[in-house]
């Protein structure tokens, strides 16, 4: 009896592990390797005609019906404002933010805009388990707040420090982050709110594709203007906003440590193994009990054995 | 609890019969056959929960300011570090700690060591309010903790860690309940889902220890999400799952020696023989395998700064905080593991398990907060922040003693099982 | 002798919005207008009465205008192509630089294999571009409101304070985003 009912159980046992098999095995599917779309869009930043002026800030208030802010857009005193010794950042009442960096050996100062990078494969998006993310044809990386629980993993994910938190609301929490206005403009193929307010044409807006041709050519007809790289061509695994500039790009400001390939890969390893413990670890362990408890049941066989000869 | 142990001998209610012969009814044995007065007068008269009601006092109210004006009214509210000590201590400490179920289970109904039994069900329950605690710090801190169910059917994310971890802690959670809830059916006297649930034990704790080895290392594998934040020293693509479910181990099982010592000091009144003759020899079987789980630990440790290169970093200022942590946390404890289990020194292993338990806890705090955005700067919680925590834990403090005081955990119903 | 970030506002301007330019001529400083009015962009900033004349004596012409002034393009870049190129009749700016650059003809436009200058600029940019890193190089006026003033319209945009609006721009937000 003893043996029917462990039986029993271990059926049991493989059943939940098998139904947890085919959830783990859309997993792997899932997480294919990612080209990005052939004609997603996408911004390239040249660091070196912005001018600081903000425009492209108070465009993505106005754009994005976001909180005034507390300053008006053309006062200049923000780029002196530090938080925690770091410079400004996207929060819950901004997309986008200029930041300046004056740079030592350079007569000018760069500045550089900050927004979401809207990657190929965003780290964001692979990281949500409630599917909030979802990135489009059109090359944006957009969110749902219908659906979003609030855990804040994607701020964790995101290598370029973009999802804010609406942390101010009890009743309506969400992320906030550039969505590179996607239902007012991007699927119109209009470019976006602070592209088209730039004035000085430091953000140039096309096809992705294109837009790397472009900064090539940029770098190459243009000898010593530039570094020789395009920041975001391969950055996290290749990104929809892309930066040239004239100083090394540590020096304006960006995290190069940022690795070379989506932020996923580092996830597969764990991944990889969540299959095997499904499948084997059942097996494994109703062996170790079988093993484990065999002296036991020889003992009580005996025991029946000796009752039944008596 | 003095009242018991000054006025009765014997174990009070551990069987469904009144001395007179009569039967406790549920309410009888809900206030463990005292009157209210008697009750109040043993509540009152404990200086423990005199510092609980301070807790509570401060921390009731934060709380409720946390649901009516958001995250944000008792935190900083931080952007840059998304995750504060609801999680940083909460899950991630919590559920390592609370690893002694699978452990114990597996002890003894997989690999047959019935000499574990008398502190089996302290384990369970271990694990049982170690994860239903993680749950509710997770209530805390998620911003729409109203759609806790949305990752299992309302919107689903397969493709995520984090959809793993819920799925492998809400059925864990489920398959810890029905492994406690036999104690609970012998207390109620409902015999018949005791014996279903013991037919089925050998498939819940398989299905136990496959939850328990892929949350426990899917929880370290939330941080391979963020290979530019998290210090080099405390990363590890590769081993990151492997650090976190072996730490898991000596964790859980230095956790059940705390608790029982707790128990035994404290509790005494309500273990019966079995418990307090066995417990220390327990104590010992279980620091040997802390000892063990340590050294594995110790090893792959070093293999993931091997196998990363990270060398270098051990001369840096992060890396004498790593080795201290590795020599606090983990050398120092497994020495006194090594030599107390070797001595049968048991109050050594004792305190090995409570600096093994602080220092997992160390270890989570740093992958979480500490060493996460080393380049950038140290969030420093919030008072409030702090003071909500610590309301948790009292909570899931009140819940495991009033547990322990009433169910059959430390000690064995007698009568018909 | 920092670029003063307000040098650059956006949306302004419109060059030589009257020039009359006769094909086949050549052209010097003396057949150009004594002012311009560049109202083309005018939105956020009022329209800019742009002294032509000014400009024309301190600068030579190809200095702005690319090509076909009479002037010789000396840019070894453009000459690699432009060294023999016949003189045109297109000397205004927006005949050449588009209004609504990245708009969804320009992209289809950005198709066609054959064309090298894939990377013009729009007319706002083309402006700026011109304009501003000389008026930085020159010490010339770089702020926004040096060049153009703003409207208030542009005061709402840019949550300008004071007289016209006291209440700063759209502060709705919140709700709008729980969609």
């Amino acid at each position: 009896m003893n043996k029917l009912i462990n039986r029993r159980g271990f059926l049991q046992g493989s059943l939940v592990a098998s139904a947890a098999a085919t959830v783990s095995l859309a997993k792997k599917s899932e997480a294919a390797t990612f080209e990005g779309y052939p004609n997603a869009m996408g911004v390239l930043v040249d660091l070196s005609r912005c001018v600081g002026c903000r425009s492209c800030e108070a465009a993505c208030n106005k754009e994005q019906n976001l909180p005034a802010p507390a300053k008006p857009f053309n006062d200049f005193s923000v780029f002196d404002e530090m938080q925690h010794g770091q410079k400004r950042r996207t929060d819950e009442t901004r997309y986008t933010i200029v930041n300046r960096y004056d740079i030592p050996g350079r007569e000018h100062p760069l500045f550089r805009k900050i927004q979401c990078n809207h990657c190929q494969e965003p780290a964001c998006l692979t990281s949500c388990f409630v599917n909030a993310y979802t990135k489009t044809p059109e090359g944006a990386v957009i969110y749902d707040p219908d659906v979003c629980v609030g855990c804040r993993t994607c701020m964790v994910a995101c290598p370029f420090y973009i999802p804010t938190f609406r942390y101010s609301s009890a009743f309506h929490p969400r992320i906030m982050k550039c969505v590179f206005c996607y239902d007012t403009r991007l699927t119109k193929g209009l470019p976006p709110a602070c592209v088209e307010s730039c004035p000085q044409e430091a953000l140039t807006f096309g096809r992705r594709s294109d837009l790397l041709d472009m900064g090539k050519q940029r770098i190459r007809e243009n000898p010593g203007a530039y570094v020789d790289h395009i920041y975001g061509e391969h950055e996290a695994g290749g990104t929809a906003w892309m930066y040239i500039s004239p100083a090394p790009f540590e020096q304006a400001g960006f995290d190069v440590t940022v690795p070379k390939e989506p932020i996923l890969n580092y996830v597969k390893d764990f991944l990889s193994i969540v299959p095997m413990v499904l499948t084997i670890w059942p097996a494994l362990f109703a062996g170790f009990h079988l093993l484990a408890t065999r002296k036991d049941k020889m003992e009580q066989q005996k025991k029946n054995e000796n009752e039944g000869e008596v | 609890m003095n009242a018991f142990i000054s006025n009765k001998q014997e174990i009070p209610i551990a069987s469904h019969v009144k001395p007179d012969g009569g039967a406790w009814s549920i309410k009888e044995k809900l206030w463990l056959g005292l009157s209210r007065d008697e009750y109040k007068a043993q509540f009152l008269r404990n200086p423990v929960n005199w510092a609980l009601i301070v807790i509570f006092a401060v921390g009731v109210p934060i709380i409720l300011q946390r649901y009516l004006f958001g995250l944000g009214s008792i935190t900083h509210a931080s952007n840059d570090y998304p995750w504060g000590l609801f999680l940083g201590f909460g899950l991630f400490g919590m559920v390592p700690l609370s690893a002694s179920g699978f452990l114990l289970g597996t002890t003894v109904e997989i690999f047959g060591r019935k000499d574990f039994v008398p502190i089996e069900r302290l384990a369970l329950l271990n694990g049982l309010l170690g994860y239903f605690f993680a749950v509710v710090y997770l209530e805390v801190d998620l911003g729409m903790p109203w759609r806790l169910y949305y990752p299992m059917f309302v919107s689903l994310g397969p493709a995520a860690v984090l959809f793993l971890v819920a799925w492998h802690v809400a059925t864990y959670l489920s398959v810890q309940v029905a492994e406690v809830s036999s104690a609970y059916f012998e207390w109620i006297g409902w015999l018949k889902g005791k014996r279903f649930i013991k037919s089925i034990a050998v498939g819940l704790t398989i299905s136990g220890i496959i939850l328990s080895t892929l949350h426990q290392g899917a929880l370290g594998a939330l941080f391979t999400y963020a290979p530019a934040k998290v210090h080099p020293l405390w990363f590890s693509a590769n081993f990151q799952w492997i650090h976190f479910f072996c730490s898991a181990i000596f964790a859980g099982l230095s956790m059940v020696i705390v608790a029982s010592a707790l128990c035994k000091k404290y509790m005494a009144w309500r273990c019966d023989r079995r418990f307090l003759d066995s417990v220390d020899e327990l104590t010992l079987g279980l620091g040997k395998g802390c000892a063990y789980a340590m050294i594995t630990y110790l090893v792959i440790k070093l293999v993931g700064v091997a196998h990363d290169n990270d060398w270098a970093h051990l001369l840096t200022g992060w890396g004498q905080y790593f080795l201290l942590e590795i020599g606090v946390a983990v050398v120092l404890p497994m020495f006194m593991f090594a030599v107390g289990v070797k001595n049968r020194l048991v109050g050594m292993v004792r305190w090995a398990a409570l600096i093994s338990v602080l220092g997992i806890v160390w270890n989570r705090l740093n992958t979480s907060m500490i060493c996460f955005n080393w380049q950038l700067y140290q969030e420093i919680p919030h008072w409030k922040e702090v003071w909500t925590t610590v309301t948790i834990f009292a909570l899931y403090f009140i819940v495991y003693r009033f547990i322990l005081y009433r169910l059959p955990i430390l000690y064995q119903w007698q009568g018909e099982k | 002798m920092t670029i003063n970030p307000k040098a650059v506002l956006a949306a302004a301007v419109l060059l030589l919005a009257g020039t009359l330019t006769t094909p086949g001529r050549a052209m010097d400083q003396l057949d150009a207008p004594e002012t311009v009015t560049i109202d083309a962009l005018a939105d956020l900033y009022k329209p800019v009465e742009f002294s032509h004349k000014r400009h024309a004596q301190l600068a030579r012409c190809k200095d702005c205008h690319h090509h076909t002034t009479g002037q010789q393009d000396m840019d070894p870049n453009c000459v690699r192509c432009h060294a023999q190129s016949p003189e045109t009749g297109r000397v205004s700016c927006q005949d050449c630089h588009i209004k609504k650059q990245f708009y969804p003809e320009q992209v289809i436009a950005g198709n066609n294999p054959n064309i090298y200058h894939i990377d013009k600029p729009g007319l706002k940019g083309a402006y700026h571009l011109n304009c501003v890193p000389c008026h930085i190089k020159k010490n010339a006026p770089s702020e926004c409101d040096s060049c153009h003033a703003l409207t208030d319209k542009g005061r709402d945009f840019f949550h300008v304070g004071g007289e016209k609006n006291g209440k700063a721009g759209p502060a709705k937000g919140k709700d709008e985003h729980a969609r």
